[in-house]
């Protein structure tokens, strides 16, 4: 792909160079703003000679042209850097006569001179864009964001585009969603493409996505100091260029390059000190391990007492503990990168090697994540018309895991379940065995078996046998040929390579399998992408340019996968396969070609109307037969109205408007081998609980998949229109960027429910589900004060997407029944939303609901109602004779985690070009969490909330739950369900907690103001520090992360998500660690 | 510079160049076939998917649901809480429903029975049928009214039978398999190692077939009365007559390790504590000084037995007593003590238990103890304990939750209600948990007013 610079750099190359250097002539000077500011990082250079370099931290610059080269003759010289209009000027060059040169830019607030990637090999300028491409550069990626993950970074930085960080342990995926879910099944996460290669950016989990241990996604391989810039293709009308892979969106990531001049160095070194913010979360210390306010205590070997803490009263002067800050410490970070780059006129370089060291929040030795990765980008002028490149990453991820989220070996499940009189320490007793609350004394293995118990936290904290460790590759090579100068040929072909080897285990005495287990698992993924572009440009006239570009896709993707598991530990360790008694291995493996043609026309006309017009014709070999081949068109319009009115000087109280008008079509192809249907070796058959039997087992049984295959699928298909403007004011000192879009999705692929009793499978993948998004993107962005010493800008952003599923083939809603849990299962559902929560309540007022809810005969639940005395309000809390609401059996949609809205303000400001200071505020409205924490800790009795088991006349409607049940009807009104510790413990063990059947009371709004990024730096660059480190300049910087959070709802963090990026239904909370609040430290060396 | 109509044609070449090289880019080897599932299966494999479909409902799940509502078992955790005070959905039950039709049900029933007729395997047919009236019987026993008739018709919304006629097809459809298994052909080659039990012995099938005719016979006595009881009779005199025969789940424990469901649930699934022995059933035994205790509970775990808490342990789900004491009820109900005297004696002396002293006295006395020893046999058979109460109202067991009724069916799965507009929604069918063949039974069969009425 080309660079933004280089590009420039690469359409002149045409003259040859000679011989050796003699005397030549050395070009200096500098570059600031129009105040006076230094530019740091602009690029001064010659265009017709390709000879430059950059300007260093006081926006000073110097370079040398050959003796050989200056003959007198006379060359525009051109200085550039992003947000300001390129100036070029004419210079003499005479051989032994320098040049000096300064220039002061003036800023370009909407970037509009700059060459943007557009995608498979093209790119253009952004006034010429007829679509929303929203970039955000190194700086804004590396300048208070993880160190770890580039999807992390990208929160809060393009409207649009919603992000969730899985939890605050390293390694941890995150999710992106860019304008709304666009698919019903997968993970509607955007394609990722790097320097125009495709990579992976799978969240494979090991053992399923609920429990387990967190998984990375796999783009947080990338090196986040390695990328100059990252382009968000958002909408179909920008993305059509990818077709069929493009659906939700396209994330270009652009790596950084060498500059021909001097060799650049530049070292940062940053420390991350991390630790959580528990939010409103709160346990109670208030009583003991019991039940029914009795207290239990173990005191004799084996025995098993209450899961539950609904003891009595804990006398003072008894030790409580902290259960979730004990599992708690502070994480470090260290993040060091180096990297040398530079060239010659002919030749460029880049090189870098960076890695990341996290020590994480949870205590122990078993929390870490480490990513070491160098990278080597080169390119050669081969001749005045052929240039070459090659970039390639090597990547070494490893991790240590602990075993969360919802599994009864999870850290935070056992650790927020113990009662608040137990000591979780020491984890193992006096024989060594796990000391869990609920059995602390055991004496052999085998008595823990079937004991029913959590694990202890510090148990699973040692738990040495989660690991994984991947290397990947991500290489390409390029070429460029400008056969004329009309006529450019460009070849990239680039491959993605790793090789996950994991292992998830669980030793002897674990609560989710006493005996033990390992599971090794080894990934090997190998995608090869080819792409050639053709592009022709031709002037007309004065008034009318344009190009045609014609290009070809190849591409393949492979992927073997091998699990082998085993059970029942023989000894104690290793924990390897050949220390189990049994073993079964799975070995799963996919092939899947694409063969594409693009073509792209563009036309420019009187230097203020741009058309673009495409089609992409794609073929997958993942299609069905019947649909090998489909087409994804796409046309854009762009009018920079002020130059019709005479304005291209950018000055004014209005000083600049673009109007904008796009319509594409992208796609998202059917799962692989999709079009099949097939049996299946290994059907189980038993329960939700997990005791299953295997068909396999034995001598082999085989039964046919639930689901079945379809030959006829063809790719989901998205049409979207946008429309917008791009404005400016007070001579570009505002500027505002407005864009509404309307996508409707068709052909979605959905697992329809069929009649198992009418054709023996209860689902059939097929295309005809519809969906549509609309919604609407603002960006508003003010500099009030630039002045030479003081810069200050201001940015808010805004989007909305309202999404709605509006067929599903007959069906009212399909589950997703990937989470595991009974009472808040993920959907999509006729008119909402996709992934919205479907679970029971408990029977309301106002619902027409007809039911036989005591077992003597069908009621007219509303009839009832209204025979409360004063009446009834819709959605009033229906009370049983006896006082208690009683659960609705109808499965129902209860929780829509989808935001209303999400915004993002920044700020930044400059003083004396030293001293920046800058902040982002991310702010979430709506979006409802399943808070399935707090539904559980009601049923053990941990949670503070159940503290209210003091009440003796516990009433609903008067003194419990009033806030989320303000209203009550029914014959139960009246009567005290709740007069001692026993009536409350059995509520909140029964229906009233997270394992009764009503998933919707522990539903809550997680909308959030998060202090997301807060830094400062210091720009050192005197003479002292070159005398001092041999530095030309030093930047000295503080800042925070995910400082403070905003927000009334009750968990951990609002922004949980269980299953991380894997999961379609985001929303749900169980047992999760938050994300983590950092405080960094960081050093920037540059010469 | 080059002129371009010299590169044109150059660059065309090279684009069809290396499209030309990619005529079978998009099918052919790994594109076009899975390499991970296979697409045949042959009618002895397909039987023994079943076979693990038929034990996971007699053994799984199901059984422990009502085993609790016929309250052998109590809930003492979380969701299991929940389920003993006869709190249930349409998710708690998802997945049991469609078993019956989906993989290892009645769809590779039909491709197995197909097999086997092409190979004129009459043997694994008739294995195929008997498995086939188990499955559907034991569907209509958990949900009433199915489709079956029309099943697997492709019929957009096919209705459903009456659950009366569903157990009627059973009954046929268990005829033929005994009819089958009459066959003597050398084409008969029957399952073989693919039958777990019995390793395709005809004489074994035919003899479970008939208990099963006589169990599903007795289901209907509430509607068909005294017809039931005698098709019960004569088919039980025809059934299982040794324990060596008994139908069991046999797992796999080695090489492999598949075990018994209650094992898994209380162990390695990680569910222990969720379940333990009701304490009126506990009761039960105890006042009676049964010597069964031991082997049915280990009091101290609050749970099954060490014996039948191994991995091991194969679950017994149609026994020859269940044989024997289904007779002694049919010949009672029809009027003949004395056999029915004996045969529960018989019943008991397979239990290791004497004569039954309060049974010689007849009428009541007699019929109470032969409905007590079925309750106590029933204990983890399956859904027997739970199907004896709804059909007797014996034990009279007082409700879990007062005011409640215990559940005579489960739902019908959320799927399968939203593709085939004849299921009614959940909590309003027939006539909410219940079904036309359980009418509110004011007396309870052991005398006295029904608790749960």
């Amino acid at each position: 792909m080309l660079k933004r610079i280089l590009s420039v750099i690469a359409a002149s190359a045409m003259v040859a160079s000679a011989a050796l250097a003699q005397s030549g002539t050395t070009i200096s000077g500098r570059v600031t703003n129009e105040a006076g500011a230094p530019l740091p990082g602009a690029s001064v250079f010659i265009p017709s000679l390709n000879v430059g370099t950059q300007t260093n931290d006081n926006g000073r610059y110097s370079f040398v042209v050959a003796g050989n080269r200056a003959a007198g003759q006379t060359v525009g010289l051109t200085a550039r850097i992003i947000g300001f209009t390129a100036k070029s000027v004419q210079i003499t060059l005479t051989s032994g006569r320098d040049v000096t040169e300064n220039f002061a830019l003036i800023s370009n607030p909407l970037r509009l001179g700059e060459v943007v990637v557009t995608g498979a090999g093209t790119s253009t300028t952004r006034e010429k864009l007829g679509v929303t491409i929203n970039t955000i550069d190194s700086a804004s990626i590396t300048r208070a964001a993880a160190p770890q993950n580039i999807v992390s970074a990208l929160a809060g930085k393009a409207p649009g585009v919603v992000v969730r960080t899985q939890s605050g342990e390293p390694g941890a995926s995150a999710d992106i969603k860019i304008r709304g879910g666009s698919s019903l099944s997968g993970t509607n996460q955007p394609l990722f493409v790097v320097d125009g290669v495709p990579i992976d950016n799978s969240t494979s989990s090991t053992t399923g996505g609920d429990g387990g241990t967190v998984t990375a996604n796999r783009a947080s391989d990338i090196n986040p100091d390695d990328i100059a810039s990252v382009d968000i293709l958002k909408g179909s009308a920008a993305a059509a260029i990818y077709g069929a892979r493009a659906a939700n969106g396209v994330v270009l990531i652009t790596t950084k390059s060498g500059h021909s001049g001097p060799t650049r160095y530049s070292f940062t070194s940053s420390t991350n000190v991390d630790n959580i913010d528990a939010g409103n979360m709160a346990l109670q210390r208030s009583y003991a391990q019991g039940d029914g306010g009795v207290t239990a205590a173990c005191t004799k070997t084996n025995c098993a007492v209450s899961s539950n803490s609904f003891g009595a009263a804990i006398p003072t002067g008894t030790s409580t503990y902290d259960h979730l800050n004990e599992i708690y410490n502070t994480g470090y970070t260290f993040d060091n990168n180096l990297s040398v780059s530079g060239g010659n006129d002919r030749t460029t370089f880049y090189g870098s090697g960076g890695l990341t060291n996290q020590d994480g929040v949870l205590v122990g030795p078993q929390n870490k994540y480490n990513r070491a990765t160098f990278r080597l980008k080169g390119s050669e002028e081969v001749s005045s018309t052929f240039r070459v490149g090659g970039n390639f990453n090597f990547i070494d991820t490893r991790g240590n895991y602990v075993q969360q989220g919802s599994n009864t070996s999870g850290v935070l499940l056992g650790g927020l379940r113990t009662p608040p009189n137990f000591n979780n320490l020491p984890y193992l007793n006096s024989l060594g065995l796990q000391r869990p609350y609920r059995f602390p004394n055991a004496t052999s293995v085998v008595a823990l078996e079937g004991a029913g118990f959590y694990d202890n936290p510090f148990f699973v904290l040692n738990n040495p046998g989660n690991r994984s460790e991947l290397d990947r590759e991500i290489a390409s090579f390029t070429a460029d040929w400008h056969p004329s100068s009309w006529l450019a040929f460009n070849e990239t072909l680039g491959a993605d390579n790793y090789a996950d080897s994991r292992l998830q285990s669980l030793p002897l005495t674990s609560a989710a399998t006493t005996t033990g287990t390992v599971t090794r698992s080894d990934e090997n993924f190998l995608e090869i992408d080819h792409n050639l572009t053709a592009t022709a440009t031709h002037s007309f006239s004065d008034n009318f340019a344009s190009t045609l570009t014609v290009g070809q896709n190849l591409n393949s993707r492979r992927d073997r996968a091998l699990a082998s598991n085993g059970t029942q530990l023989l000894a104690a360790t290793p924990l390897a396969l050949q220390n189990t008694v049994s073993q079964t291995a799975n070995q799963n493996e996919s092939l899947a070609h694409i063969e594409s043609y693009f073509a792209q026309a563009t036309a420019d006309l009187y230097g203020q109307l741009y058309f673009t017009l495409g089609v992409r014709n794609d073929g997958f070999s993942t299609f069905g037969a019947s649909n090998r081949r489909s087409n994804f068109p796409k046309a854009s319009a762009a009018w920079t109205f002020t130059n019709a009115l005479g304005k291209r000087d950018q000055k004014g109280l209005f000083s600049y408007g673009k109007l904008r008008a796009a319509y594409g079509e992208t796609g998202k192809e059917p799962p692989v081998y999709g079009t099949i249907t097939a049996f299946s070796t290994g059907r189980t058959f038993g329960s939700g609980y997990g005791d299953a039997i295997n068909t396999r087992f034995g001598p082999g049984g085989i039964a046919s998949s639930t689901g079945q295959g379809n030959d006829a699928l063809r790719p989901e298909r998205s049409k979207e229109f946008e429309f917008g403007g791009d404005f400016g004011f007070l001579s570009q000192r505002a500027d505002l960027s407005i864009t509404s879009y309307s996508k409707h999705t068709s052909d979605v692929i959905i697992s329809v429910p069929t009649s198992a009793a009418a054709t023996g499978y209860s689902s059939k993948l097929a295309n005809g589900a519809t969906l549509s998004n609309r919604g609407i993107e603002l960006a508003f962005n003010i500099r009030p004060i630039e002045t030479k010493n003081v810069a200050l800008e201001l940015g808010t952003q805004f989007a909305r997407n309202k999404g709605s599923v509006d067929n599903l083939l007959g069906a009212q809603f399909i589950t997703y029944n990937n989470e595991g849990f009974t009472g808040a299962i993920g959907s999509s559902t006729l008119g909402y939303a996709p992934g919205v929560i479907r679970g029971s309540d408990f029977i309301r007022c106002g619902r027409g609901l007809k039911l036989n809810y005591d077992g003597s005969g069908v009621k007219d639940i509303d009839a009832i109602c209204a025979a409360t005395p004063g009446g009834y309000k819709n959605n009033a809390l229906f009370l049983g004779a006896n006082g208690l609401p009683i659960p609705d059996p109808t499965d129902r949609v209860i929780a829509d985690p989808n935001p209303k809205y999400t915004m993002s303000y920044t700020t930044s400001l400059k003083l004396w070009n030293k001293l920046t200071f800058s902040g982002l505020l991310d702010v979430r409205k709506g979006g409802a969490v399943w808070n399935g924490t707090k539904g559980i800790l009601f049923a053990k009795g941990t949670s503070a909330a159940t503290d209210v088991r003091s009440t003796t006349n516990g009433q609903f409607g008067v003194n419990f739950d009033t806030k989320i049940y303000p209203n009550v009807a029914g014959p139960g009104v009246g009567a005290v369900p709740f007069n001692n510790m026993a009536a409350w413990d059995a509520w909140f063990v029964g229906n009233g907690g997270g394992f009764g059947p009503v998933g919707e009371q522990f539903v809550e709004d997680g909308s959030f103001v998060k202090l997301r990024e807060l830094s400062l730096t210091y720009a050192l660059d005197g003479a002292w520090v070159k005398n001092l480190v041999g530095f030309t300049s030093a930047d000295v910087r503080i800042a925070g992360r995910n400082l403070h959070t905003w927000t009334k709802y009750t968990g951990l963090d609002p922004e949980a998500n269980l299953g991380g990026g894997g999961f379609l239904t985001q929303g749900v909370d169980y047992f999760n660690s938050p994300q983590t609040r950092s405080f960094v430290v960081s050093i920037s060396l540059n010469r | 510079m080059i002129k371009p109509w010299k590169i044109a044609p150059v660059a065309a070449l090279a684009l069809l160049g290396v499209a030309a090289c990619s005529g079978d880019f998009l099918s052919g080897g790994q594109l076009s076939t899975d390499p991970n599932r296979p697409t045949a299966a042959n009618a002895q494999q397909l039987l023994g998917g079943v076979q693990s479909n038929l034990w996971s409902h007699w053994g799984s799940d199901p059984a422990r649901t009502t085993g609790m509502w016929a309250q052998q078992f109590k809930g003492l955790i979380s969701q299991y809480i929940s389920v003993y005070q006869y709190a249930h959905d349409e998710t708690t039950t998802n997945g049991i429903h469609t078993s019956l039709y989906a993989g290892g049900g009645l769809v590779d029933l039909k491709k197995a029975d197909s097999l086997a007729l092409f190979a004129n395997d009459k043997h694994t047919l008739g294995v195929g049928q008997i498995m086939e009236g188990a499955l559907m019987g034991t569907g209509a026993d958990l949900f009433g009214d199915l489709v079956y008739s029309q099943a697997l018709q492709g019929k957009s919304n096919p209705t459903l039978d009456k659950q009366q006629a569903v157990y009627d097809s059973v009954q046929k459809v268990l005829s033929a398999g005994i009819a089958n298994m009459a066959s003597n052909n050398p084409s008969d080659v029957g399952p073989g190692t693919y039958d777990l039990n019995y390793a395709g012995n005809p004489t074994s099938w035919t003899k479970l077939a008939y208990t099963l005719k006589a169990r599903f016979y007795m289901h209907t006595a509430k509607v068909d009365g005294a017809a039931a009881y005698t098709a019960a009779l004569a088919a039980a005199q025809l059934g299982l007559d040794s324990p060596t025969i008994d139908y069991k789940g046999v797992y796999q424990i080695t090489p492999t390790a598949e075990t018994n469901f209650y094992y898994q649930f209380q162990n390695t699934a990680g569910r222990g504590g969720y379940m333990g022995i009701d304490p009126q059933f506990i009761a039960l035994l105890k006042s009676r000084n049964d010597p069964r205790f031991a082997n049915y509970f280990d009091t101290t775990k609050n749970y099954v037995s060490v014996t039948r808490d191994a991995a091991a342990y194969p679950q017994t789900f149609v026994s020859t007593t269940e044989n024997l004491l289904i007779w002694s009820e049919a010949a009672y109900r029809t009027g003949d003590q004395a056999t029915a005297l004996v045969k529960l004696n018989a019943a008991r002396a397979l239990a290791g238990l004497g004569s039954d002293a309060a049974a010689a006295a007849g009428g009541q006395a007699l019929l109470t103890e032969i409905l007590t020893e079925e309750y106590i046999n029933d204990y983890q058979l399956g859904e027997e304990a739970w199907n004896l109460y709804k059909r007797t109202c014996f034990p009279n067991l007082t409700p879990t939750v007062a005011n409640l009724k215990m559940p005579r069916r489960l739902y019908y799965d959320s799927g399968e209600r939203q593709t085939n507009t004849n299921f009614p929604a959940a909590g309003t069918d027939p006539n909410g948990s219940f079904n036309q063949l359980d009418p509110s039974a004011t007396t309870s069969d052991g005398g006295g007013a029904c608790l749960d009425q």
